[in-house]
Formats: structure tokens, sequence, C-alpha cells
């Protein structure tokens, strides 16, 4: 068992945080962060801006350059020793040589919980894999596994949940069916959720503030709150209110690039 | 990327290299200052002494085996090239090809050198085909996958402008195919000099495989340790040598690892693996018989598949040689059963230790690549010095000769462990154990046994070798013995039995390698 339980729905916050890589890329230009807990925060940015490199720092999996990283007060090794933190990436990263149900299985054990056959049953249910319990990701479509994925993110009950493209890799169907489906997994828990993204209408879709990211080295350009109610369905992508937020956060993405990099010369 | 093993840039290894080799040195110059006097260990001193007294003598016969293992080198390599060529062009044929060279492979060296003696006449002829023979498959083999290492939509590409296999081949595969090409010469360097040591062995004039033998008969450890040292310095250059070039011409590292899992689509089922296994068969046998008829050979040394057949089954001693074979082919196993399991166990236990302790790990992994680069078998009059001409001796070099590629196999494969999964466990503040068991040994798996897989003819050649040289019992004892009294039923019936069972071995671990791998590695085994 861990020693303590997470701090629930934990505020995040970044003091100074900085990443320069060996050789001096400079990833991540000093940050001041302040996320509130139990909502939804998107990152957005173009392709290597640096959004995943913020997101391994608040997990703790990259050390910082400079500044800190505390999440209701504890450092992300303290959060992960406490079983509080969860991640999910573009690639699903399931063990090909598990099933799906010892897959999620294996994260409370790795997480020291005692194990809990009806929520890991409850969860493949809820992420609609009833039925595919024993079978390998092999067998299964991108979709699926990741689903699957997100199932095992949830396994721990985790207060503060990551997730890196969670989406990026699947058609766009499915896409749409797991951005309407997964949010009610960690919703109605209350969990502090911070997704990287690319796509401005999954932000806008899933998240209560969406933060623009620059081109690397990565700054916060724009920070754009949400105000569209919950639960939200995709049917709400087609309302004006949406298009409006989606139009700022292109806009302010578009902005961010062409300061870093000017307009070709008309030829 | 945390978790994520990266090989240390080149600066770094070549540092822990020298440094580890330093520490070798100290160690050896101590151990046989310890123990000098039992005839066993010549310290550093006393072969640097040898050398520096001897220039002469070493450098002419460093000279008549380096020729004799260039030549074979280049034979061996260009018929790899020219087999691959073959598969690519008749790609129905390629499972063909590639058993037809493992069956050729598997031939004991020992035996075919005095085979080839009588064969070819007087000359380095032996020495040289017995180098290209311990080279072409290990260079075949990755150059095989090297063909094949290019994204489907790559030769899509290709084909959208209309163009067919030739542009394939030179767009794409040809290139593709480089750094395992490099590999597989890497690899190929250190088995020429084996192999033309070996030829040496086995009744050559002059040499390096004919003064070990002369000195391991006077006892004169000094001399036996320096020779060993030159060959094995040798080798070790021109293994950095051809590593350098590839990172010179391609700027990349070739793969460490030769032997990808073999492809189960082909075999599915017991049948189509029979026929494939009698095809493989029938071919071997169309071209012995072929090769001896076409050239004329004297039937009492060149002997027909149907005169062995007769030695074995119907003629009046077939019960005997059938009965000294059996006994052979017991001694035999007991003596590379524990030495193939015990390089195989050893090896991997000490990659997993040195995963657990990531700065060893940074030393080991060039030291243990370098050590691969010893002809090994070259190296068995000093094991048969260390450890007597008993079992000990026979087991010990075997498992030295399994060690070395499963070490380095292992290390690779456990490098391998993918670092979003590792990522997940951190998250978790998973310790060392349970990514080890989770993550770390089965993205091992692969890796080993494809150095379990390469390593069957590997240890039957170290087996063999230690056998002819020392030991006196065995079959390749029994293949030296026959090849002296000019028993040439029996040497070729040994050949026939060693190569067959070298590849039913072969067979066996690869099955295994199947089963395992299509449970642990379902990405890699199309299931």
């Amino acid at each position: 068992m861990p020693a303590d339980p997470p701090p629930r729905a934990p505020a995040i916050t970044c003091t100074g945080l900085a990443k320069t890589f060996p050789g001096g890329r400079e990833v991540l230009l000093p940050t001041d962060l302040a996320l509130a807990g139990g909502r939804t925060t998107a990152l957005v940015g173009p392709s290597g801006c640096g959004k995943s490199t913020l997101l391994r720092l608040i997990a703790g999996l990259e050390r910082p350059s400079a500044g800190t990283v505390r999440i209701g007060g504890l450092t992300p090794a303290e959060m992960r020793r406490r079983a509080g933190l969860a991640l999910a990436f573009q690639d699903p990263s399931l063990l090909p040589w598990r099933t799906v149900r010892g897959n999620i299985r294996l994260a409370r054990r790795l997480a020291r919980l005692p194990a809990d056959p009806e929520r890991i049953e409850d969860l493949i249910r809820l992420v609609g894999l009833e039925g595919f319990g024993d079978t390998r990701p092999a067998a299964l479509s991108g979709g699926m596994r990741q689903r699957a994925a997100i199932a095992r993110a949830m396994a721990t009950d985790p207060q503060l949940l990551l997730l890196d493209e969670p989406f990026g890799a699947v058609d766009e169907l499915t896409r749409r069916q797991l951005a309407r489906d997964l949010p009610r997994l960690w919703e109605p828990r209350g969990t502090t959720t911070l997704l990287v993204t690319h796509s401005v209408v999954e932000a806008v879709l899933l998240a209560d503030r969406v933060l623009v990211l620059s081109p690397r080295p990565a700054r916060i350009v724009t920070d754009i709150a949400v105000p569209l109610p919950r639960p939200r369905d995709p049917a709400i992508t087609a309302t004006a209110a949406f298009h409006a937020l989606t139009d700022r956060v292109s806009a302010a993405l578009a902005d961010g690039a062409a300061r870093a990099h000017p307009p070709l010369a008309a030829q | 990327m945390t978790g994520t093993a990266t090989l240390p840039r080149s600066g770094s290894t070549g540092r822990a290299t020298l440094l580890g080799l330093a520490a070798l040195a100290l160690a050896w110059e101590a151990g046989a200052r310890l123990l000098s006097g039992s005839f066993v260990l010549a310290a550093p001193s006393e072969i640097t002494a040898w050398i520096a007294t001897h220039p002469g003598l070493l450098a002419r016969a460093l000279g008549t085996t380096l020729a004799n293992a260039t030549a074979g080198f280049l034979a061996g390599n260009l018929a790899a090239i020219a087999l691959a060529a073959a598969a690519l062009l008749w790609p129905g044929g390629r499972r063909l090809v590639t058993g037809f060279a493992l069956l050729v492979f598997c031939l004991p060296l020992v035996a075919t050198g005095p085979i080839l003696r009588v064969l070819l006449g007087p000359g380095d002829g032996p020495e040289i085909v017995l180098a290209a023979l311990a080279v072409y498959y290990t260079t075949l083999v990755p150059l095989l996958v090297g063909l094949n290492a290019a994204p489907a939509a790559w030769f899509d590409l290709v084909r959208s402008y209309g163009r067919g296999r030739l542009a394939e081949l030179t767009a794409i595969r040809a290139r593709a195919s480089l750094p395992y090409l490099f590999a597989g010469l890497q690899i190929a360097a250190p088995a020429a000099l084996l192999g033309a040591m070996v030829g040496e062995f086995t009744g050559a004039e002059r040499g390096m495989g004919v003064l070990t033998i002369r000195y391991m008969r006077a006892l004169d450890v000094p001399a036996i340790w320096a020779l060993a040292t030159a060959a094995a310095a040798v080798s070790i250059l021109a293994y950095a040598a051809i590593g350098r070039l590839a990172r010179a011409l391609l700027h990349e590292s070739p793969p460490v690892i030769l032997a990808p899992p073999p492809d189960t689509r082909a075999t599915r089922g017991t049948l189509p693996a029979l026929l494939h296994a009698l095809a493989v068969l029938t071919l071997a046998l169309l071209l012995w018989w072929g090769a001896m008829a076409a050239f004329g050979l004297n039937p009492f040394f060149a002997k027909r598949p149907g005169d062995v057949l007769a030695a074995l089954v119907w003629a009046p001693d077939a019960a005997e040689t059938r009965a000294t074979l059996a006994t052979a082919l017991g001694e035999t196993a007991r003596a590379v059963l524990p030495g193939y399991l015990a390089g195989l166990g050893l090896g991997a236990a000490l990659a997993v230790l040195l995963t657990l302790a990531p700065v060893l790990s940074a030393v080991a992994m060039p030291l243990a690549v370098t050590l691969r680069s010893v002809p090994i078998v070259t190296t068995a009059p000093l094991i048969v010095l260390l450890l007597g001409r008993g079992a000990a001796g026979a087991i010990a070099l075997v498992a030295v000769m399994v060690f070395f590629p499963t070490l380095v196999a292992c290390l690779y494969g456990l490098r391998q462990a993918p670092g979003q999964i590792l990522d997940v466990f951190e998250s978790y503040a998973a310790g060392p154990l349970p990514r080890l068991l989770h993550v770390r040994l089965p993205a091992m798996l692969p890796a080993f046994f494809a150095a379990a897989r390469m390593s069957v003819p590997a240890a039957i050649l170290a087996v063999t070798v230690v056998e002819w040289l020392a030991t006196g019992r065995g079959l390749g004892s029994l293949m030296a013995l026959s090849a002296s009294l000019s028993d040439y039923d029996m040497l070729w019936s040994a050949v026939a039995l060693v190569a067959l069972l070298s590849v039913l071995c072969h067979a066996a671990v690869a099955a295994l390698e199947r089963r395992v791998l299509s449970v642990y590695a379902a990405e890699q085994v199309p299931a």
C-alpha cells in the first residue's frame, strides 16, 4: 500500500520551470503556471514545440533545468509514490504479452494497490471493451488499444491524469467516439487532467482551459478559458460558441508560428 | 528520455573499453604471477617477451594465416552475396537457400579440413575453404534481413513510378542492406581467422595453427599464449576497422544482432516444415553426389551419399560403425549440452546483472563486443592448459564460445525495452525488479533466442575442435582418428551425422523461439 493517499483534485503549480537538453537545446523557457485542481487543461502547440516535455516535467519523468513543480503541494516523485498520477500516450504502450485485463491489473500491482477485480471489470466495460478482457493487444484495433491504455491509466484512480496526444494515432471517427466517451471516466471523479494535443477541436471540446504554446523553445503565448457547459456532446462542435473558441485558439497558434517563422517572401 | 538506454557515444565507449582492457591486463599479470610454475597461464610480460624474441617466426606465421583468412573472407562473403542475390531473385526459394546454407555451415570444420586436404591436394586450399565456410553464413543471414529492412511504403513509392524489382534493389534494398552487410563482415573477420586456423590445426605445413599445435606438444606456455594473443589482437583490430569503415561510409554503426526471429509465415504447421527439410536434404544430397561425380574424385576418399548410407546401414561392419558413432556422440553430447546451456545462462545472467547496475553496463558492452571478436576456438589450447584434457575443458570452451555472443545480444536486448512502457512503470514509482520482470526480460527474449540459435553451430564447432586437439573423446576425436587412419567411411559418416544433428538442434531452438516469441514479442512474429 502507498504510504498516504494522494491529495484529491490537486492543483498544479510550476515556478520558473525550464528545460534545456544536453547540448544546449532549449525546449522550455522559464514558465510560471498555476492550474486549478479538478479541471481539464489542454496544452496546444505546433509539433515539436516542447508541450510533451512540459507534460513529462510535470510527471517528473524529466528533470527540470530550473524551477519546480508541485502537485497539490507534493513533488512529482512524492505524487508517484502515492499512486497519484497516471499517464497515457499516443502510443498505447501496452505490454504485448499481457491481455487487456492483465495490462490493467498490472497498473494496480505496480502502484502497490490491492487487486480490485470488480473495478477492473467496470473499467473494461466503461471503455467499451467488454468481451475483450482476455485478448492480447496485437488482436485489437488501434482505437481499442487506446481505450485499454486509458482504462489502465484510470485503474489506479489517479488524482492527476496526464494525456499525451492520447487520440493521436486513431482514425477520425474513433477519435470522436473516444473524445465523447472517455472524459466520462474522469470528469465525475474530479480528476485534474492535463491533455497535450495538436488538435484545436479536441482541446476546446475536452478542456476547461486551453494554453497555447509557441514553437520551440516553448513559452505560453495565450491562455483561453473554455466556459462551455458539461458534459459536452460532440454536437457542441457545430455551435457558434465553439467555433468562436476554436478560432481564437487557431489565431493564437498562427500568431505564435508567424513570429517564430516569418512568412516566405512572395515569388 | 528516461528509461531508454542509448549506446554511449563513441568517445566514452573507447575510454571505457581501454579502462576495461587495462583492468583485465592487470588482473591477468597478477594471476599469472600467482600461478607461475604451474604451466597454465603466461603473464602479459612473458607474452611480450616471447613476441620480442620471436618476431620473424610470428610474422611469417601470421602472414600465412592472414593471407589464407583474407582469401577465405573474400570468397565466403562473395558467396554470401551471391546466395542473397539468388534468394532475392527467386523469393520462393529463399528458405531453400537459407536451409542449405545452414546445413553447409553445420559441417564440422575439423573433419572438412582433412577431407579437403585429400580432395584438393597440397597447398593452402583447405585453409581458404574453411575460412570461407566459417564466414559466409553469418554474412548471409543479416544480409537477407537487410535486403528487406525497409518499410513497405518505400517499395510502393518505387512501384508508383512504374518501376520494378531492379529499381527496388538499386534504390532501396542495396542501401538498406549495407549496415547489415557490414555487421556480417565485422563478425566475419574473426570467423575467417578462426576458419583458417582450424584448417591449420588439421594438417597444414605453415601458419599460426601449425605453430600452436607444435608449442602445445612442447608445453611452451608463453608461446601458446603469445600466439593466441596475436590472433585475438588481429581479430579485434579487423573487427574494429570494419566497424570504423561502416561508420565512415554509412554514418551509422552496424546492428549488433545478426539473426532476427525466424519468419513464421512460411513454416506454419508440421507438414510444410517437414517438406522444406526434405527439399533441403534432397538438394544437399544431389549437390554432394553431383560434385563427386563431376570432378571424378577417387571413391576411396571421396565418399558419395550411397557410400555413407552403406557404411551405416548394410555394410558388414555397419553395426560396429553405428555403435562407435553412438558412443562418440554420447561423449560429445555430455560436453556440448552443459557447455551450451551454461554459456547461454551465464551470458543472460551477467547481462541482467549489468543492467541493474547501469554504470557497469556502459563499460561492459564495448568490452563484451570486443571479446566477442576474439576467435574463441583459437583459444582452445589455452583452455586445455587451464582446465586440462578432461571434460571440464571441453565444457568450458563451449560455454565461452556461447557466452560472449549471448552476453552482447542480451545486453542489446535489455536496452530494447520500450521507453514509454518504462515511463508508465515510472509513473507508478515501480522499482527496478518489476521493470526487469515485466519489461526488460521480455524485451530481451528475441535477442536471447537469436543468440541461442546462432550459437548451435558455434557450440558444435567448439566441441569438435577441442575434442580433436585435446580430449581424445567424442566425435571430434573420432574424426581425428578416422582421418589419420584413412577410415574415410567413418569420417564421412561422422561429418554427415554432425551436420544433420546440428541442423536438427538449430531447428529445435528455432521452434522453441517461435513458441516463446509468439507470446512475448507478438509484434515481432506475425500472428
